[in-house]
């Protein structure tokens, strides 16, 4: 449905230099799939959801939408956004104040240029719409009146309403708070899944990104840095970036004593001993590496073979208890069920071990 | 470089017709309209200054105008009058002004509404009607308040002068100091009382607190208002035309228009009289944005969560409130009472019960009797309403490419508008007339000249209200009508015009009021055919005979003014416009 391909936009730094913001963007959204763009602040996501929309004209690449290509700096094309046929969300909502709820929704109705709706048409897509999004019964309230998660529901319906060939959704849930952000994840997920939607979605929250997409987009500095399903990014990050941001990991610095070609298990040598871990990046024997281990995956036991350590902290979460344990020269954190023969006193003297497919060693970025 | 590279593969054929699309057309010519309105005034002074005054227009260079307006008029003694006149105004009505920011801004006095309202009121009363009440106030002669201490006290001589410098600071300043509290207001506001209380607590006694760390965290703004408050003295014109030309008390405003009164007229001396004043008056304006640029950066003192919290007077709250009252009753409630009094008289006649039965409403009377008035009535109303009219949509497309469509060249609007600021009323009247004296637009002596001065001169303030409400008004409300598919037209009238709406009432009914009030400009611009309020007035004053005729005009200018004052102070509240 759509595609990105060397995608480049710079902006006007301080004098007559040029900041990059996005470079070398390549992307693929398949018909009824949710991707998702990740990444910090400033990372070049949101620009790339601004060219796609076409908000913003980048400079390089080509932007191709349904087979119509409707961007193309070869060839000079740009179609305008109102001529796109996207829905948007923003995170603002953005949400027009001298407008009834009626109104804002059925604005995109009454300026396409794609169709023209009759009266009883738009009334009958915007109930459709508003039903939908559960706002049915609000059409006559003022946009003003509603609450933050309603507000957000309304950018929602007047996105879809003219049941756009891809929605583009920008940190559309970073403004609500904790509890409605969760309700709201389950929300989009679903209507997503029943109107089979095509949507492109930029966050800088993980947790959303794990829950909603077929396919998660990490950005950094501007141009992608992985991409891949949520389990695959989390359970196997190419470097210490993607490690870092999505999850929370533990570092282990080190060496490569024995090779292996990507996706096959090598050997680590570090200060806490030798390990067998998976490698996600290809490295030669010798070369400074990095073995990134996610605390739920670090076994605990009481004694047997592995690293010797000490619990130095112990944090009860409810479901799980977090440790952290001293080892040689640094501290570990380490996730495990709570339960009750495997709760370990802040003193004790523990064991850990490291599952050879859940390490993942990748090029020490510090070092290189 | 990469986008330049880019842009040369786009075919020739489809850039120009972007360009050629209507709308854009309408900004171009926007752009083009305020550069003309701007430039070519300024244009005609520069000229006229450096060239030789004859019968037949502008002759061969010279820089005579200067050697003669220097000599001749005294410039030392200009300068001199103008800057007393200037910084005894500013001064005046910044102790004024910043004691009615405090009681309304910092304080929990009862009353504050009433006093910005009272405010708001004073600032749109024509100039040209309270100096004119305050001369039938504090007139040796026939000043009635100077009669009745006289009779009262049984003195010998008018305790009040106002033909004399401290009587024309006087009166200016009672007519400016709410311009200075609203300057001042909005930093009296947003001070976080907080930062007040840390010092408090740190042991700091109340003079310590308001010298260390009120009046320092202050400063930019009252420097800033205060170089202001210095240019419009500067630029005046109603007080000096008023009481200094009797007075023989001469500053700039009233010499530039003297010298182009005489006969034949000194064009050439009044244009470099202008040039003087205008140099002055840029780098006033300039030092006041360099000020305010550094007032911005001041804007620490909000912070998260921050609520302002009055200064708790106790006991005081009613004794500040009366004196504050007081200062009113003084500046506002006594030249208006004045001029309502004396509409009822026909000649100048003291407040007193014994006049009561020789009341009448013959003034009233008269003056709607009177064809010249009514007809400069009506054109004060229409030019005001076109100019009004003109500005606010201008603005409004400046401020919008300033703002969305062009960011990166939006500082050259911004100028363009901010430019008419710095240049006094009294040079963009007498410009224009010699703009259009020298170019073949027949302009001269019709009401377009007219609106061609007042829509320069008001282009800041149209300026000020556009893109202040556009700056509220979030980038993603426009752009995500543009990805539902509307187009330029439709995202300006149905999103963009209707949120603005009440910001550009607001901002025409600001314009409306300077419009149909304005004497300095039109002075040199409305003729016999073409009367407007403003000279019509000061005409009636000098020549007509009739303190009440003159007086009635007065209020019935006055009357609508208060009902439009009473409009904006709604919108204010609505949009926050002003305040």
């Amino acid at each position: 449905m759509l595609q990105v391909e060397d995608l480049g936009k710079e902006f006007a730094g301080v004098g007559s230099a040029r900041i990059a913001a996005v470079r070398d963007v390549a992307l693929s959204v398949p018909e009824g799939r949710l991707l998702t763009l990740l990444g910090p602040s400033g990372c070049g996501k949101t620009t790339t959801l601004r060219c796609i929309a076409g908000l913003e004209r980048p400079d390089r690449g080509r932007i191709v939408l349904g087979g119509r290509v409707v961007f193309d700096s070869e060839t000079g094309v740009f179609v305008p956004p109102a001529e796109r046929g996207i829905g948007m969300v923003f995170q603002s909502y953005a949400i027009w104040p001298h407008m009834s709820v009626f109104e804002n929704v059925a604005f995109p109705l009454r300026v396409s240029r794609l169709h023209r709706y009759s009266r009883s048409d738009i009334a009958q897509r915007v109930k459709t719409a508003l039903e939908t999004v559960r706002l049915g019964g609000f059409e006559e309230r003022r946009a003003t009146q509603l609450s933050g998660g309603q507000q957000q529901r309304l950018a929602l319906a007047r996105g879809l309403v003219a049941e756009p060939r891809l929605i583009l959704l920008d940190e559309p849930l970073s403004n609500l708070d904790a509890k409605l952000r969760e309700q709201m994840r389950f929300e989009l997920k679903r209507l997503q899944m029943k109107l089979d939607l095509t949507a492109v979605y930029v966050t800088h929250d993980q947790a959303e990104a794990l829950a909603l997409s077929d396919e998660i987009a990490v950005f950094n500095q501007g141009h992608i840095v992985q991409r891949g399903t949520p389990l695959e990014i989390y359970r196997h990050p190419n470097s210490e970036f993607v490690a870092d941001f999505i999850g929370s990991t533990n570092f282990l610095r080190g060496t490569v004593r024995k090779a292996a070609a990507v996706g096959a298990v090598g050997e680590v040598e570090t200060q806490q001993g030798v390990f067998a871990t998976t490698f996600a990046a290809p490295l030669t024997a010798g070369a400074r590496a990095i073995v990134s281990i996610r605390p739920e995956d670090i076994g605990l036991a009481a004694d047997g073979e592995g690293v010797p350590g000490t619990v130095g902290a112990r944090v009860f979460l409810g479901e799980v208890i977090d440790y952290l344990i001293a080892v040689k020269g640094q501290e570990l954190r380490v996730r495990h069920r709570a339960r009750r023969e495997y709760d370990y006193p802040v003193g004790a003297s523990v064991v850990l071990s490291l599952p050879p497919e859940r390490a993942m060693t990748m090029i020490d970025e510090a070092a290189s | 470089m990469a986008s330049a590279g880019s842009l040369s593969r786009i075919p020739l054929r489809s850039v120009l017709f972007d360009w050629l699309q209507p709308w854009r057309l309408l900004l171009a010519g926007c752009v083009l309209l305020a550069a003309w309105l701007v430039f070519v005034p300024l244009a005609a002074l520069f000229y006229t200054a450096f060239a030789e005054d004859t019968p037949f227009g502008p002759g061969a260079a010279t820089l005579g105008n200067f050697i003669d307006a220097y000599v001749e008029n005294h410039i030392p003694l200009l300068l001199y009058n103008s800057a007393v006149f200037a910084v005894g105004t500013a001064v005046m009505t910044l102790l004024l002004g910043a004691l009615v920011a405090w009681v309304v801004e910092r304080t929990d006095a009862p009353l504050r509404e009433l006093f910005h309202t009272l405010a708001l009121l004073s600032f749109a009363l024509p100039g040209l009607l309270t100096t004119m009440a305050w001369m039938l106030i504090l007139s040796p002669n026939i000043g009635w308040l100077n009669g009745a201490l006289r009779s009262l006290f049984g003195l010998s001589a008018a305790p009040f002068n106002i033909y004399s410098m401290p009587g024309m600071i006087w009166a200016l300043s009672t007519h400016y100091f709410p311009l200075a509290y609203l300057l001042m207001g909005p930093a009296f506001r947003v001070l976080d009382i907080r930062m007040e209380e840390a010092a408090i607590i740190a042991g700091a006694r109340t003079w310590q607190v308001a010298a260390r760390v009120t009046f320092p965290l202050l400063r930019p703004a009252i420097l800033s208002t205060v170089l202001l408050l210095f240019v419009r003295g500067l630029e005046s014109f109603e007080v000096p035309r008023l009481i200094g030309v009797p007075a023989h008390i001469h500053v700039f405003t009233s010499e530039i228009q003297n010298a182009t009164r005489d006969s034949p007229p000194h064009f050439g001396i009044a244009a470099a009289l202008g040039m003087t004043l205008l140099v002055v008056c840029v780098a006033g304006v300039y030092l006041y944005r360099r000020a305010t640029a550094h007032a911005e950066a001041f804007a620490t003192v909000t912070g998260k969560g921050y609520m302002p919290t009055p200064q708790r007077l106790g006991v005081w709250r009613w004794p500040v409130a009366l004196l504050t009252t007081l200062l009113f009753v003084i500046a506002l409630g006594l030249p208006l009472f004045t001029l309502a009094w004396q509409s009822l008289f026909h000649n100048a006649t003291a407040p007193s019960v014994a006049a009561l039965p020789m009341m009448s409403a013959d003034s009233y009377r008269y003056i709607f009797g009177y064809p010249i008035f009514l007809s400069a009535v009506r054109n004060s109303v229409v030019l005001g309403a076109m100019a009004a009219t003109v500005v606010v949509a201008l603005t409004f497309v400046m401020a919008w490419i300033a703002q969305r469509a062009a960011k990166r060249y939006g500082w050259i609007l911004d100028s363009l508008a901010f430019i008419p600021i710095a240049i006094p009323s009294v040079i963009v009247g007498a410009s224009i007339l010699f703009a259009y004296l020298i170019i073949p637009i027949p302009v001269y002596n019709t009401i377009w000249i007219l609106l061609i001065a007042y829509v320069t001169m008001y282009l800041p303030y149209g300026m000020r209200f556009a893109s202040g409400g556009m700056v509220q008004i979030h980038r993603e409300l426009e752009e995500v009508a543009e990805v539902a598919g509307a187009s330029p037209l439709q995202i300006f009238r149905r999103v963009l015009l209707p949120l603005l709406a009440p910001v550009l009432v607001a901002g025409w009914l600001y314009v409306f009021v300077l419009a149909v009030r304005e004497l300095a400009a039109s002075i040199f611009l409305s003729g016999p055919g073409t009367f407007v309020l403003g000279p019509l007035t000061l005409t009636m004053w000098e020549e007509g005979g009739s303190y009440g005729a003159v007086c009635a005009m007065g209020i019935v200018q006055i009357v609508p003014l208060v009902a439009i004052v009473m409009v904006m102070r709604r919108l204010e509240e609505r949009v926050g416009v002003g305040r």
